[in-house]
């Protein structure tokens, strides 16, 4: 056991605050404390043209994926430069790119499961020259994902989908949607389920913007009417889709929680700030609650650094289900506690009369979507209890 | 930040466990209550590991996260984690021996409100296994520490029969107070706080341990109760806090280790983050154990007694936030 990395993560390091300085455009800091993925305001582009630009910077310096060969945007990084990669992003809260889709899902699941057509449409995923949704959940398919019932009927040479999703991310904007579909309504749900790649300028193909409960724009609902599909675009075998919802970044699944865990470090330090502007630093339930935080946040980097050892061991390790538990529980309580210690002007928003424009608030109902999203906390807990600690499902 | 184990560490963790399992059963713990001379042969085989007294705190952490697994009484703790410690700290002459385990004993430091800081006051307290221990190292503002041999001591009774706890009077102890360093010192508290913590984790560990056995093992409504997911999501709070608690503390003992500036704030995270796990993991063991955990005849109070007494002890959960905070804010 020791604190520090060894030189040549050290030299990898400075290599790479070499290439922020040099290239991060201003706009790539977003504001760090809040809870969101990055989403920017009302009226504003969801992928502005800065973001498409730092991302393809990103990419042709081979800095969008370090793990990956150059070709895909990375260097061929080890695990712990990989780490060392996201701490230093995360540190200064810097997002590679504004739409996670493509080079966090669809990439790395095309270069698995994918035949070589379809991995030849990976580069463009990751350097963000083609944006893509993912069309999972629907409207009775949430937790229960496997439940969906988008079907996608082969007759010949192509599939004729009808259905709909909903929470769709980027589905305004995309290109490109990875759908998963059923394609055999007798089997047993989860094998029924393939993934097609759909076109979203396809006739039939109806996207409606959802705002989010914070007043931002960002996913959709998208509906299918006898939208034609491809054979060809088929990933993977007819009736095997499910094992894809387990694709993502295996090289960085070691490394997810270091940005959670950043934030929630960033909003303790807005925290104190926030305490100290309106004369609540000396408030003996005020310090301790802020101290709470600070410890809860610490223990979550260690906890977050043991899992990492394991997964750099190639152990699969069980910290990955606690940390998205955690630092999503704490991030929502954190976000509260920044509202609560404005006392009446907890929920104003008010440009002149808000404090920071109410980022507090606004963080905190944010905050409601990472419980949620990407598997809530009950499912955490049932994945915890069942596959780490062995209980017989319920 | 690298939190795996040399070959070397992972012997001396399963040397320990196993040691502790064969050596300190609960019926050990539970005949300690009424005579605490069963301890005895425990200590003789413990005595072999004083060394732990100095160099690496992971290497002691290891080792006492296993005699929290079992609420092992006895001298070992404080003669490992506090006494050698204050004396590496203040360079005494006898170190050497506790080491080689030829010497036990104790600190007395904290006053009467109980937190361990240096003081002035003749009457110390929390002061463990002060009556039979070889020696009781005194420490007082200045701060100064004075070795002495038996001191009058006086039983504090707490709800841990596992963990015996003196008023120890230090006035007949002044005469040759030697000065130690305050920075020396503060490492010293870290080191015997940080320990703590790694015992307490154990104990944790002991307590979840038996809930999820029962949770397999109790049928009720023809299946077991740990199918239920409201047992489910107790147990999966409780092994969430159990491996941050883990974490932080090994964190905290590299940390002490390195001399990063940053061990003063993790210490208190490290018994902070165990504290709060104690007191949920504690609750929740008992809650699902139902009526058979409330009873005198199952081990698990011998547990929580010593899970409760130790996050009071060397500062709790909130004294350890509010020194982060004052650290921090």
């Amino acid at each position: 056991m020791h604190l520090a990395w060894g030189p040549e993560e050290e030299a990898f390091r400075a290599e790479l605050v070499a290439f922020i300085a040099e290239y991060a455009p201003p706009e790539a800091l977003v504001q760090r404390d809040f809870a969101g993925m990055g989403e920017p305001g009302e009226g504003t582009e969801i992928v502005p043209e800065w973001a498409r630009r730092w991302q393809a910077i990103l990419f042709d310096h081979g800095w969008m994926i370090p793990a990956y060969p150059p070709e895909l945007g990375g260097r061929n990084a080890t695990p712990i430069q990989t780490l060392v990669f996201l701490e230093e992003l995360a540190s200064r809260g810097i997002l590679r790119s504004l739409h996670f889709p493509g080079y966090a899902i669809v990439a790395p699941s095309l270069l698995e499961f994918g035949n070589e057509e379809q991995k030849k449409l990976a580069p463009a995923a990751i350097r963000g020259d083609t944006i893509w949704c993912i069309g999972m959940s629907e409207p009775n398919a949430g937790s229960d994902l496997a439940g969906l019932q988008t079907r996608a009927d082969l007759r010949d040479d192509h599939f004729v989908v009808n259905g709909q999703k909903v929470w769709t991310s980027y589905a305004t904007i995309a290109q490109k949607c990875f759908c998963y579909v059923r394609t055999d309504p007798d089997a047993p749900k989860h094998r029924g389920i393939s993934v097609l790649l759909i076109d979203v300028d396809t006739p039939g193909i109806d996207v409606r913007p959802l705002r989010h409960i914070n007043g931002m724009a960002g996913f959709a609902e998208v509906f299918f009417t006898d939208v034609v599909v491809p054979r060809e675009n088929l990933v993977g075998a007819l009736n095997d889709g499910w094992r894809i919802t387990q694709g993502s970044l295996a090289h960085e699944r070691g490394g997810l929680w270091v940005e959670g865990v950043a934030r929630l470090e960033h909003g303790v330090e807005g925290l104190i700030t926030l305490a100290r502007h309106f004369g609540r630093d000396g408030d003996p339930v005020v310090r301790r609650e802020i101290a709470q935080m600070y410890s809860r946040a610490a223990s979550l980097r260690a906890l977050g650094y043991k899992g990492f050892t394991s997964f750099a061991q190639g152990s699969s390790a069980p910290e990955h289900s606690y940390m998205k538990l955690a630092t999503s529980e704490t991030g929502k309580r954190l976000y509260e506690l920044g509202m609560e210690m404005q006392g009446a002007y907890g929920p104003v928003v008010d440009d002149e009369r808000g404090y920071e424009d109410g980022r507090w608030i606004r963080s905190f109902f944010t905050s409601f979507a990472n419980t949620i999203a990407g598997g809530s906390s009950e499912i955490q807990r049932n994945i915890i209890a069942q596959r780490v600690l062995g209980l017989p499902r319920s | 930040m690298d939190f795996s184990l040399t070959d070397d560490q992972e012997l001396l963790r399963d040397t320990a466990r196993n040691i502790l399992a064969r050596e300190c059963p609960a019926s050990l713990v539970r005949a300690h209550i009424d005579d605490p001379t069963v301890a005895e042969p425990l200590w003789s085989r413990l005595r072999e590991y004083c060394g732990l007294g100095s160099g690496p705190a992971v290497d002691l952490c290891l080792f006492v996260e296993a005699t929290g697994y079992v609420a092992a009484p006895g001298p070992f703790f404080a003669t490992v984690a506090l006494f050698a410690p204050i004396l590496e700290a203040a360079e005494s002459d006898l170190l050497e021996k506790v080491l080689a385990g030829e010497v036990s004993g104790t600190v007395a430091m904290a006053g009467l409100d109980g937190l361990w800081a240096a003081n002035r006051e003749p009457r110390k307290t929390f002061v463990p296994e002060a009556d039979r221990v070889d020696r009781v190292v005194v420490v007082n503002s200045g701060p100064t520490v004075t070795v002495a041999e038996r001191l009058p001591a006086r039983l504090v009774r707490t709800v841990d029969h596992s963990r015996r706890l003196f008023d120890v009077e230090t006035a007949a102890a002044v005469a040759d107070a030697q000065a130690i360093a305050p920075d020396a010192l503060d490492r010293a508290v870290q080191r015997a706080t940080i320990a703590l913590s790694a015992e307490l984790v154990g104990t944790c560990r002991r307590l979840f341990d038996m809930s999820l056995s029962y949770a397999k093992e109790r049928v009720q409504f023809d299946r077991p109760i740990g199918s239920f997911q409201a047992i489910q999501h107790k147990l999966a709070d409780m092994a969430l806090d159990l491996e941050r608690a883990w974490a932080a503390v090994y964190y905290a003992a590299m940390a002490l280790d390195a001399g990063d500036d940053e061990r003063a704030r993790a210490t208190h995270v490290a018994k902070a983050t165990a504290g709060e796990a104690a007191r949920r993991i504690g609750k929740d063991a008992a809650q699902i154990h139902g009526g058979i955990g409330y009873t005198w005849e199952h081990d698990l109070h011998l547990f929580l007694r010593r899970a409760f007494a130790s996050e009071a002890w060397l500062g709790n959960t909130d004294w350890h936030h509010d020194r982060l905070a004052d650290l921090i804010v």
